[in-house]
């Protein structure tokens, strides 16, 4: 009775939930998987050829493709460094016994809570005019300048603005991690006379680890993955620089019209970051200390 | 007791959710067959791809809708990457029962969406070889006659100064290091390229023939002595004009209008941005004078077309809206007044025209016009290749006019291969 009781509401909760799973992620999916063997332009009534592997054979000569994975790379490892290390110290601080702890959370949140597109444009302003103007003001024009127009800055520019967004939300994780550090052992080593920093390296850092496991997870997927931020702010410019993984997808398929050479990319690219992601989730894993 | 109830609330909410699931399928199979309600001729939609309109559009569709008590729906539009939204759209039988069709190739990849309006009443006034045809199939009603060149700031700049190329890069020379700048492009694809590129093609005796030549791999922009003239343009305005870039098409023509900027390369559709402007002096439009050119690139540029696959019902109300448009009082007065478009129907008269479009008007009737080009181009080319090779120019002074041209003719391959 009570066996079969517990089936239904297991049944009760997953089934819904399965059900839109299924229809707004699997089946599209593998929808994606069976155009990436076809050549087509994306337009319902036009023909689909079959070429069978074709498109992933060109994939590796494409150099525009090439390129954008390359830039990807940078843009993640370089966001991946400037988040954690920012939310780690945000995390710090506002848990810290600072006297506005509590506004200093919501004001580091807030950028979180505006949208990707949005905030794209409301940093474009700030690159294109803002820094102009403070550039010409105050004589740095070395350093303040329009970073959108540069291929290289631009690049930076998408970091400094992902790291922006996404630093507050990583913090979140990282405080909730910090409290539940149990007080025994801090208060353990400050009876023992462990200074500040012997405290973090030695006891924060590692208990800290399985929150480092989500936030690196994230952050690798949403890097990998970001598409609106780099719509709005560089649109991929100037001269293809900020072109990212995705945004370079939608260029294939929508710009060129190359529906299935664009699905076998988009293929390509879910394999890779499933194998990078699950790959940090092991390593972090297996460096978290049980209490 | 309490516990049945909340489960059987659960139970409620889980039917509901699947049946609300299930019957957004029951709808997307009866469109096909039936036709569902929300598309019974009671109301239409238009999905258009010019920006400057869009506010116009919704007025005039809601005078549309007081009238006739049809529903006309104005989607927001998107700019530069229209087509793939429209294309997005139609995939998902979610398209609009109006749409924007620009020009012939992309009424060769619409094809199978676009409605023939040969029969429709109001297709015997389009002036004379301005409808859009494909196939033998009138798919296509001009929004009106367009035309770009230099629009000149009178106070600043005379009809001499740029009446040929000498003259015009000279008068370039001298704004150069004063206050105020000589010309100015925008960062929009388009307006950085897109139609300064048309010069060129346009010049060619025959344009079409030409890029029929150039899709073939017979010539090469690099060997055709219309586009060294272009690369060498390109080089002396890199020289002479601010970055741009840096400029966007509201400050492009901001700075015009309070008389920072002396000249624009601009169309006759820019002048709905000057009337939020006190204009204190006179302006002018010029051609752009590559190879001493004295002619204005004259074209049409958007047409509106109907979506056939919608049930008979949307498709008729789609083309009663159309025809409203152009032959009722209030629908012709909207297209030359409010749109400020130069009508391309013979049934509509234009008088009172803004300056820019006089030019267009006069230019059309007297012949001194050269076709656009760009209708011709590969699909999307411009923003695809033609931007980043530009962009690329713009960057970095070691690109020379012929690199620049090199790498037109590369984007222009990897679009035909």
């Amino acid at each position: 009775m009570t066996n079969r009781m517990t089936k239904g509401w297991f049944a009760l909760f997953t089934i819904p939930l399965l059900l839109i799973f299924v229809t707004v992620v699997i089946i599209p999916f593998l929808m994606g998987i069976y155009y990436s063997f076809f050549d087509w332009d994306g337009i319902g009534a036009n023909p689909m050829v079959f070429v069978g592997l074709d498109n992933y054979l060109q994939l590796f000569s494409d150099t525009r493709f090439m390129d954008s994975a390359w830039i990807t790379v940078k843009f993640t490892i370089l966001a991946l460094i400037t988040v954690n290390i920012l939310g780690v110290t945000f995390a710090l601080l506002v848990t810290s016994a600072l006297k506005t702890v509590n506004a200093a959370r919501a004001m580091l949140f807030m950028p979180n809570l505006i949208g990707g597109l949005i905030l794209g444009y409301i940093w474009q302003f700030i690159f294109t005019d803002a820094f102009k103007i403070i550039g010409e003001a105050t004589g740095f024009e070395s350093v303040f300048f329009n970073w959108l127009l540069n291929p290289d800055y631009s690049l930076y520019a998408l970091v400094f603005v992902f790291t922006w967004q996404m630093a507050g939300y990583m913090m979140i994780i990282y405080i909730a991690g910090i409290q539940g550090i149990s007080n025994d052992v801090i208060e353990a080593s400050m009876i023992d006379g462990a200074s500040y920093w012997q405290r973090l390296r030695k006891i924060i850092l590692p208990l800290l680890m399985p929150s480092f496991t989500i936030c690196l997870f994230l952050t690798l997927s949403f890097a990998f993955k970001i598409y609106d931020v780099n719509l709005s702010l560089t649109g991929g410019g100037p001269v293809n620089s900020t072109e990212l993984f995705a945004l370079h997808i939608y260029n294939e398929i929508f710009g060129y019209g190359n529906y299935g050479f664009g699905q076998a990319k988009a293929v390509i690219f879910f394999v890779i970051v499933a194998a990078v992601t699950l790959t940090q989730v092991y390593i972090t894993k297996k460096r978290e200390v049980e209490m | 007791m309490k516990f049945r109830k909340s489960l059987l609330f659960l139970v409620a909410i889980t039917v509901v959710l699947v049946l609300a699931a299930c019957g957004g399928e029951d709808n997307e199979g009866n469109e096909n067959s039936e036709g569902s309600e929300a598309s019974s001729g009671e109301k239409i939609t238009i999905f258009q791809s010019k920006v400057e309109i869009s506010e116009q559009l919704e007025e005039l569709a809601a005078e549309y809708e007081e009238e006739t008590g049809v529903e006309v729906e104005v989607w927001g539009t998107t700019g530069d990457d229209y087509f793939q939204q429209l294309q997005i759209r139609l995939n998902s039988n979610q398209g609009p029962s109006i749409f924007s069709v620009r020009h012939i190739t992309e009424a060769e990849k619409l094809d199978s969406y676009l409605y023939d309006m040969s029969n429709e009443p109001f297709v015997e006034h389009i002036a004379p070889d301005m409808a859009l045809e494909y196939d033998g199939k009138v798919v296509g009603v001009p929004y009106g006659v367009e035309g770009f060149g230099l629009v000149y700031n009178k106070d600043l700049v005379s009809e001499e100064d740029i009446a040929d190329y000498e003259s015009f890069i000279n008068t370039l020379e001298e704004f150069n290091g004063t206050d105020v700048d000589g010309l100015s492009l925008a960062q929009e694809a388009y307006f950085l390229i897109g139609h300064l590129s048309n010069y060129p093609f346009s010049l060619q005796d025959d344009n079409y023939e030409y890029i029929q030549q150039l899709n073939n791999g017979d010539v090469t922009m690099a060997d055709t002595e219309e586009f060294q003239a272009f690369g060498q343009l390109m080089e002396d305005l890199r020289a002479n004009i601010p970055n741009p870039l840096d400029i966007t098409y509201d400050e492009q023509v901001g700075d015009f209008a309070t008389g920072k900027t002396a000249m624009i390369h601009q169309g006759n559709w820019a002048y709905g941005m000057f009337e939020d402007y006190d204009l204190d002096f006179e302006i002018g439009m010029a051609p752009l004078p590559l190879l001493d050119n004295d002619k204005l690139e004259v074209g049409v540029g958007s047409n509106w077309g109907i979506n056939g696959e919608k049930d008979d019902a949307e498709v008729q109300a789609a083309a009663d809206f159309l025809n409203w448009m152009h032959t009722s009082e209030t629908g012709m007065r909207y297209i030359v007044e409010e749109f400020g478009a130069v009508p391309a129907f013979t049934n509509i008269e234009a008088n009172d025209l803004d300056p820019l479009s006089q030019a267009v008007l006069d230019a059309t009737n007297s012949g001194e016009t050269i076709p656009w080009s760009h209708n011709y181009y590969p699909a999307n080319v411009i923003v695809n290749d033609f931007v980043p090779a530009t962009e690329n120019f713009f960057l970095s002074e070691d690109v020379s006019g012929d690199d620049f041209i090199d790498s037109l003719d590369t984007a222009w391959q990897n679009a035909t291969k």
